[in-house]
């Protein structure tokens, strides 16, 4: 990853070898952050595997740090979403008993 | 400081070998398409990457068989255990798989090569074809096994098959799933006061209106029911019946953007469990990735 253009408040991150998979789920978190006051992201070839991600604050935190806590937020959600998966898949096992193998 | 975000809840509907269902509860689409995108193409599977050619007298020629073999789904738990041969590669670590296929046709008849033709790699039996069952002993209620290429009496057919580690992205034999779908759960009101303006005949032909057969009428209490939400196909019929009645406001039937429906059929190759598990770990670790890539933060910033 690279840090392309920016000011502390505004700056262009180039992520290599990701695509919208990450970059609109990073871009939702963001827009969700009252102290981000743009964030867009755009793959300028589809050929070639990088995203360039926009993110401008409005002062209060810069934007390598909205980005940072962005990671944590989608981090703990997939933490969340593994355990949830497998709390749920070991309860229906249970409720569905053994004549299913795992 | 990390309030702007939800924790998603998650319950399982049905469960096979091959099948999943499931409801994402409390997060947004673009976790969803995530997850989703994740699942279809960044899920790490085995499958035959390379052909070494020794003899084939078939009517096929060489680059459609080792095609063909590409995409015979192998069964990949042994996938986590394995490196891609890009990655850094340790002493213990593997990156091949080999297997190999010799079939000579003698008899009159036509003969099909098929995935039991294959002889697995002796140190990692744990790779083979899904269905597999060895050929000296076949039990009659295996699975049918994949067909290769039909041969006539002398035809051969040598070769070594090497499979690696991919993922969908690179090629679509990597793909460890038939399918994964998700589908934002419809919601269905209906307007209680507006339907009993109207009488029997048109509540019948209304609850008709769509084949998805979301709605239905009691003729006990004389209502017009909503018995099965997720039959709901987004037709627009019941909207188009209610205009047509001059009452728009009969029936309202919205996306709701915070519960999905998943449905991931798997094809052997991995269990459908160990696909969602595994595309959430995958998503994990590009996010530490890139957590790590950018500069170490300044000061301590409030963060829980």
């Amino acid at each position: 990853m690279t840090v392309a253009t920016g000011a502390d408040t505004g700056a262009t991150f180039a992520l290599e070898d990701e695509d919208h998979t990450l970059a609109n789920a990073l871009r939702f978190l963001l827009n969700k952050n009252p102290h981000v006051s743009f964030v867009g992201y755009s793959i300028p070839h589809p050929s070639e595997k990088v995203v360039n991600l926009r993110i401008q604050t409005t002062g209060e935190l810069t934007a390598v740090e909205a980005l940072r806590q962005a990671c944590q937020s989608l981090k703990q959600l997939c933490g969340h979403m593994r355990s949830t998966f497998t709390e749920a898949y070991e309860q229906y096992e249970q409720t569905q008993g053994s004549d299913e193998s795992p | 400081m990390l309030s702007n975000r939800r924790l998603p809840d998650l319950k399982i509907r049905d469960l096979r070998d091959d099948y999943c269902e499931f409801e994402l509860s409390n997060t947004d689409v673009s976790m969803a398409n995530a997850l989703r995108r994740v699942m279809l193409v960044e899920v790490p599977t085995i499958a035959v990457d390379l052909v070494e050619i020794e003899q084939n007298t078939t009517v096929l020629n060489d680059e459609f068989i080792a095609h063909r073999l590409g995409l015979i789904p192998l069964v990949s738990t042994a996938v986590h255990h394995m490196k891609g041969p890009f990655d850094d590669i340790g002493e213990k670590d593997f990156t091949d798989v080999e297997l190999s296929l010799h079939v000579l046709c003698t008899s009159d008849d036509t003969q099909d090569v098929t995935s039991n033709d294959f002889i697995l790699d002796h140190q990692h039996p744990e790779v083979y074809p899904v269905g597999y069952s060895d050929s000296r002993m076949q039990s009659e209620d295996a699975e049918r096994p994949i067909l290769i290429v039909k041969m006539r009496k002398n035809q051969e057919l040598k070769l070594k098959a090497i499979a690696r580690k991919g993922i969908g992205k690179d090629h679509a034999k990597w793909i460890p799933v038939a399918t994964v779908t998700f589908q934002h759960k419809p919601q269905i009101s209906i307007n209680r006061a507006l339907m009993d303006t109207l009488d029997e005949k048109v509540k019948e032909a209304f609850v008709d209106a769509s084949p998805s057969h979301a709605l239905s009428y009691n003729s006990v209490t004389k209502q017009v029911e909503v018995t099965e939400t997720e039959a709901y196909m987004y037709d627009g019929e019941y909207e188009k019946m209610a205009q047509e009645l001059h009452h728009p406001d009969l029936i309202t039937i919205t996306q709701s953007d915070n519960e999905f429906i998943f449905r991931v059929e798997g094809t052997g190759v991995l269990s459908v469990e160990d696909v969602i598990i595994t595309a959430v770990d995958v998503l994990t670790a590009k996010l530490r990735n890139l957590q790590q890539a950018l500069p170490p933060p300044e000061q301590n910033e409030g963060e829980n």
